[in-house]
C-alpha cells in the first residue's frame, strides 16, 4: 500500500496555510505577544501623560495666573487623542491579548491534553485565527483616519460613541474590528467544544478531563453565548451611527441604558474568558511542581461551572450609578457577591494542593504563587466593589481601575507567563533560562504592585477614571504608578526576547523535560517536544492517574 | 509687550467708565431691608460663594482645600454611612485577604522541596475541609448583606423630610453643569467667563438631585457628600444626601463624555442656612445688575452714559442697601471670575492688580449713594 503523503508547502508559505493546531497556537501566542506590545505602548502614553506637571490640574492653573509657559504634557491640550490611548489600550489588551492568548495556549494544549490528533475543525480553527488580522488591523489603522480612532472607551457608550456619525469612521472601524474579533472567538469555542465532546481518546471520560480542558470548555460555552450579544450591541450602534435607525436615541424613543445592558451581559462574563482557562492551567502547575496531584478535583470542576453560571447574572454590577430600580441592584449585589465563594473555593484548593507536597520553584511555579497572592488581592478588591453604596462611591474612579488591571495583569498575564514558561518547552521543543525567568517574574511582580496597589487608594481619595489632568493631590501615587509601568514593560520585552531567543537554544529530547508525567492527569506530556503533526502515533494509554480515584 | 499695552487700554478704559458712576443720582427710596453687609463684606461674600477650587496655598504650592474624599472625609450622612459601612465591610473581608497570604507564604517555607528525602503527601481530597471553605465565606458574605441591604435603601428611597428639601436639577452638558433650583426659581450654570459655578447648598438641609444630560452621558459627582449618579438625555436619575459640614467640596464629572471630560469639574459649597438665604436673593438679582455690569465689563463697548444710565435705572427699582450690596456683589464676583480666567493677553496677577483700584472706587461710589 502506498502512503499517501501531503504536499504541503515549506517556510513562511506552511506557517500562512497551515490547519495544524499547534502551528495556529504558536501563532496566536506570537500574534498576542506583538499586540502586548502595542497595547503595552499605547499604556505608555497614558503613564507618560499622567507622569508629566502638565497633567496636575493645579499648575497649568498656576502658570496660566502667572502668564508663564505651560508646563510640559503630551495630551493636556490634545484630550481627544488620549481618550482615543485609552479607548485603544483596553480594546487591544482585550479583544487581541487576553482573549486570544488563552485561545491560543488551549489551541496548543487541549487537543494533546484529551489524546486527540488535531482539532475537529481545523480549517475553521485557521480561519479563526486569521480573523484577527483584519481585525487588528482595522482598528490600529482607525488612528490615521479623519477624527482618529474611536474614543468613547472601550465601552462605547451611545450617545458618546454615535458623534461623529457619518464624518469620523474611527468608531465604525472599532465596531467592525470587534465583529470580526467575535467571530473569530465564537468559531474557536464551536470549535473547542466540539473538540472536547468527540475527540478524547478512550478512556478520557468527562470524569477524568484534565481541568485545564474543562476551563476551556466553559470558557467556550461562555464564548459561544455572550459574544453574540456584543455582537448586538455593537450592531446596534452602527446601525444608530450609520442607518439611522434609533436604539440609543432618547430624542428618537431609543434608549441609552439599553445599550450599557446589552453590553454588560456580553462584557461581564467576557471577563472570565479572560481568566478561566487560566484558573484551569494553574492547577495543572501547581499539581506538578508540588509533585501532587490536584486536591478536590470535582470541587474544581464545579466551580468553573459555578462561576461560568454565575458569572451571566451579575452584568448590572458594572452600572450601579445608572440608576436601576433598587431590587436590580440587590440582585446584581447578592449574585456578585456570590461568585467570591466558587472563587474562594479555588484559591484554597490550589494552597491544599500544595500543601504537603515538595515544591520546586521553577518559574511557572514562581509566575502561579504570584498569582494566587495578586488574585486574591482583586478579589477582595471585587467584594469591596460589589457593594452597592461603596461602589457607587468607587464605579468610574481608578480604584476600579486597580482592581480590574490587578485581575487583569496580577492575574490574567501572571497566569499567562506561567502557561507559556510550563509549556514553551512542549510547543518548540527548546527549554527557558531559568535565571532570566526569575528577573522577569521579580521585575514583573514589583511592577504590578507598584503600578496597580496605589490606583486603589487615589481611587478611594477621588481620582476619577479616564481623566488626563488630575488634582495636586493624586501626583505621587501616580508616579508610583509609572515606576510600576516601567517595571513591567522592561519585564514583558526580557520576557519577548528570552522566547526569541529560546530558538538558538538546543533542542531537548525528553517527552517530559519538568519530570511530572506521575502527577499530571493529562496526555501533552506522553508526545515529543515538540509533537509531531500527528500528535500521538498510537491512541495514547489511559492518563496514567485518574482523576477521581484516591492513590 | 502686547499684554502690557492692552492693560493699560484696558485700565484706561475701567477708569473712564468707572468715573460716571459719580455721577449718579442719588435717589430717595427708603432702605428697608436688613443690611447683609452687617454679616458678609463684599469681598467674603465673593470668597464665600465663588471659590476658587484650584487655588494654591502660598508657598508650599500645595492645594488650599484639602482633598476631599467620600471613605477619609465623608461631610453628608450618606458619605458618612457609606464610609462606615465600607469600613465594616473590609474588616469582614480582611481575615479572607490575609488567610491565603500567609497560607502562602507558610507553604512556600514549609514545603519547599530540599535535599532531605521528603515524599510528597498522596492526598487527593477533604470533603471536611472542602465545606468548611465554602460554608464560612457564605457566613461572611451573609454577615455583610443584612446592612448593605439597610443602607442601600435608605439612599435609594426619598428622603423623611422632602418636604423641606432643597430640590434641584442637575442637567450636564458637555463640559459643564446647569444647576436649577426649583424651591427658589434659581437657575446657575456658567459664570461671566464661561467657568463652572459652584452649586451652593446649606448645611443641614436635604439636597434632593434630580439629575439629567443635554447631550452625552455624565455622572454628577462630589466624594464628600457620597453620591454620583449618572445623568443620562431622555430620562432622570435621583439622589438625596444631607450635607453637615461646611466648606468647598471638589468633584467633577465621573463618565468618560468626550475631549473636556477631564476638565468638567464640580464644585459644590455647604453654607450655613443665614447665607443660603443672602445667596438666593443675590441670585434673584443677578439679571437685574446684568446691564450694569455689561456697561462695565472688559471688552464691552458702553458708554460711560450707559454705566450711568444703567445704574440708575437699577436703583430705580430698588434703592434699598441690600440692592446696592448686591450691585457691588455682582460686579466683584463677575471680576473675580475674570481675574481667576484672565482675557488672552493677561495673566491672572496683573489683571487682579489692576482690577483692585477700580473694584475700591466702584464700591466707595455705590456707598456713598
Amino acid at each position: 500500500m502506498t502512503q499517501l503523503t501531503p504536499q504541503r508547502y515549506t517556510g513562511v508559505m506552511d506557517w500562512l496555510t497551515t490547519v495544524d493546531h499547534k502551528k495556529i497556537g504558536l501563532m496566536y501566542i506570537w500574534f498576542v505577544l506583538f499586540m502586548a506590545i502595542v497595547g503595552g505602548a499605547l499604556a505608555g502614553a497614558i503613564r507618560v501623560q499622567l507622569a508629566t506637571p502638565g497633567a496636575v490640574w493645579e499648575s497649568v492653573q498656576a502658570a496660566q495666573l502667572a502668564g508663564t509657559a505651560m508646563p510640559y504634557s503630551l495630551f493636556s491640550e490634545n484630550r481627544d487623542l488620549y481618550n482615543q490611548m485609552v479607548t485603544m489600550h483596553a480594546s487591544v489588551m482585550i479583544f487581541f491579548v487576553l482573549i486570544p492568548g488563552f485561545v491560543g495556549f488551549a489551541n496548543y494544549i487541549v487537543p494533546l491534553m484529551i489524546g486527540a490528533r488535531d482539532m475537529t475543525f481545523p480549517k475553521m480553527n485557521a480561519f479563526g485565527f486569521w480573523l484577527l488580522i483584519p481585525s487588528a488591523t482595522l482598528m490600529m489603522a482607525s488612528f490615521f483616519v479623519q477624527g482618529g480612532a474611536a474614543a468613547s472607551g472601550w465601552t462605547a457608550y451611545p450617545p458618546l460613541s454615535l458623534v461623529g456619525a457619518g464624518s469620523n469612521p474611527g468608531q465604525d472601524m472599532w465596531i467592525l474590528g470587534v465583529h470580526l474579533a467575535g467571530m473569530s472567538t465564537i468559531l474557536a469555542s464551536i470549535n473547542f467544544i466540539v473538540t472536547i465532546a468527540n475527540m478524547r481518546a478512550p478512556g478520557m471520560t468527562w470524569g477524568k478531563l484534565p481541568l485545564f480542558v474543562w476551563a476551556t470548555f466553559f470558557t467556550s460555552v461562555i464564548q459561544l453565548t455572550a459574544t453574540p450579544v456584543l455582537a448586538a450591541a455593537v450592531t446596534m450602534l452602527l446601525m444608530d451611527r450609520n442607518f439611522g435607525t434609533t436604539f440609543t436615541v432618547a430624542s428618537r424613543g431609543g434608549d441609552p441604558v439599553l445599550y450599557q445592558h446589552i453590553f454588560w451581559t456580553y462584557s461581564h462574563p467576557a471577563v472570565y474568558i479572560m481568566i478561566l482557562p487560566g484558573f484551569g492551567a494553574i492547577s495543572h502547575i501547581v499539581a506538578a511542581f508540588s509533585h501532587k496531584k490536584v486536591f478536590g478535583y470535582t470541587g474544581m470542576v464545579w466551580a468553573i461551572g459555578a462561576i461560568t453560571v454565575l458569572g451571566f447574572t451579575v452584568w448590572a454590577h458594572h452600572m450601579f450609578s445608572v440608576g436601576m430600580p433598587t431590587y436590580l441592584q440587590a440582585w446584581f449585589m447578592y449574585a456578585s457577591l456570590a461568585i467570591a465563594v466558587p472563587t474562594g473555593i479555588k484559591v484554597f484548593s490550589w494552597l491544599a494542593t500544595m500543601w504537603g507536597g515538595t515544591i520546586r520553584f521553577t518559574v511557572p511555579m514562581l509566575f502561579a504563587c504570584g498569582f494566587i497572592s495578586m488574585f486574591v488581592f482583586s478579589g477582595i478588591g471585587g467584594l469591596i466593589l460589589a457593594m452597592v453604596p461603596t461602589d457607587i462611591q468607587l464605579t468610574d474612579t481608578y480604584f476600579v481601575v486597580g482592581h480590574f488591571h490587578l485581575a487583569m495583569v496580577g492575574g490574567s498575564v501572571m497566569l499567562l507567563f506561567s502557561m507559556c514558561y510550563f509549556w514553551w518547552p512542549k510547543m518548540t521543543g527548546r527549554t527557558l533560562n531559568e535565571g532570566t525567568g526569575k528577573i522577569v517574574f521579580w521585575l514583573m511582580l514589583i511592577g504590578i504592585i507598584l503600578a496597580f496597589m496605589p490606583m486603589h487608594l487615589s481611587g478611594m481619595l477621588g481620582m476619577a477614571r479616564r481623566i488626563p489632568v488630575y488634582f495636586a493631590d493624586f501626583i505621587a501615587l501616580n508616579h508610583i504608578t509609572t515606576v510600576g509601568y516601567v517595571l513591567t514593560f522592561v519585564a514583558s520585552i526580557i520576557f519577548i526576547a528570552q522566547l526569541l531567543l529560546s530558538y538558538r537554544r538546543p533542542k531537548i529530547t525528553s517527552n517530559d523535560p519538568w519530570g511530572i508525567n506521575d502527577v499530571q492527569e493529562s496526555f501533552e506530556w506522553a508526545t515529543t517536544c515538540p509533537p509531531p503533526v500527528y500528535n500521538f502515533e498510537v491512541v495514547p494509554p489511559i492518563p496514567v492517574a485518574s482523576q477521581t480515584g484516591n492513590h | 509687550m502686547m499684554s502690557k499695552a492692552m492693560l493699560t487700554a484696558l485700565l484706561l478704559w475701567f477708569t473712564c467708565v468707572l468715573g460716571a458712576v459719580d455721577q449718579v443720582a442719588p435717589l430717595s427710596a427708603a432702605t428697608t431691608a436688613s443690611a447683609p453687609s452687617a454679616e458678609l463684606t463684599v469681598d467674603q461674600a465673593v470668597a464665600l460663594f465663588n471659590p476658587d477650587i484650584f487655588a494654591l496655598r502660598e508657598g508650599t504650592k500645595k492645594p488650599v482645600h484639602l482633598i476631599t474624599d467620600a471613605f477619609f472625609t465623608p461631610a453628608s450622612d450618606i458619605a458618612r454611612e457609606v464610609s462606615h459601612n465600607t469600613l465594616f465591610n473590609t474588616l469582614v473581608f480582611l481575615p479572607f485577604l490575609i488567610l491565603p497570604q500567609v497560607l502562602l507564604v507558610y507553604i512556600i517555607f514549609r514545603f519547599r522541596k530540599r535535599e532531605d528525602g521528603r515524599k510528597p503527601a498522596t492526598f487527593r481530597g477533604n470533603h471536611m475541609l472542602e465545606i468548611v471553605w465554602t460554608a464560612i465565606p457564605i457566613l461572611a458574605l451573609v454577615v455583610v448583606s443584612v446592612p448593605v441591604w439597610h443602607l442601600l435603601w435608605k439612599m435609594e428611597l426619598p428622603p423623611k423630610d422632602q418636604d423641606k428639601a432643597l430640590t434641584i436639577e442637575v442637567r450636564g452638558k458637555s463640559f459643564a453643569w446647569d444647576y436649577n433650583y426649583f424651591n427658589d426659581g434659581i437657575a446657575i450654570g456658567q459664570d461671566v467667563t464661561g467657568a463652572q459655578e459652584p452649586l451652593i447648598i446649606e448645611k443641614g438641609r436635604v439636597v434632593i438631585l434630580n439629575i439629567t444630560s443635554n447631550d452625552v452621558n455624565h455622572a454628577w459627582w462630589v466624594p464628600s457628600f457620597g453620591v454620583k449618579k449618572d445623568a443620562i438625555i431622555g430620562r432622570y436619575t435621583n439622589t438625596w444626601f444631607t450635607p453637615d459640614t461646611l466648606g468647598v467640596f471638589k468633584g467633577q464629572c465621573a463618565e468618560l463624555c468626550g475631549v473636556g471630560h477631564g476638565i468638567m469639574f464640580i464644585s459644590s459649597v455647604v453654607v450655613e442656612p443665614k447665607q443660603y438665604q443672602l445667596w438666593a436673593d443675590l441670585q434673584h438679582r443677578r439679571a437685574a445688575t446684568t446691564k450694569t455690569w455689561n456697561a462695565i465689563r472688559p471688552g464691552g463697548d458702553a458708554q460711560p452714559a450707559e454705566l450711568t444710565e444703567a445704574v440708575n435705572a437699577y436703583l430705580a427699582k430698588d434703592n434699598s442697601e441690600v440692592a446696592r450690596w448686591a450691585l457691588r456683589f455682582w460686579i466683584a464676583n463677575h471680576l473675580e471670575s475674570i481675574c481667576r480666567k484672565p482675557p488672552k493677553g493677561f495673566d491672572g496677577i496683573t489683571i487682579r492688580a489692576a482690577v483692585a483700584p477700580i473694584r475700591d472706587r466702584l464700591d466707595h461710589a455705590l456707598a456713598a449713594l
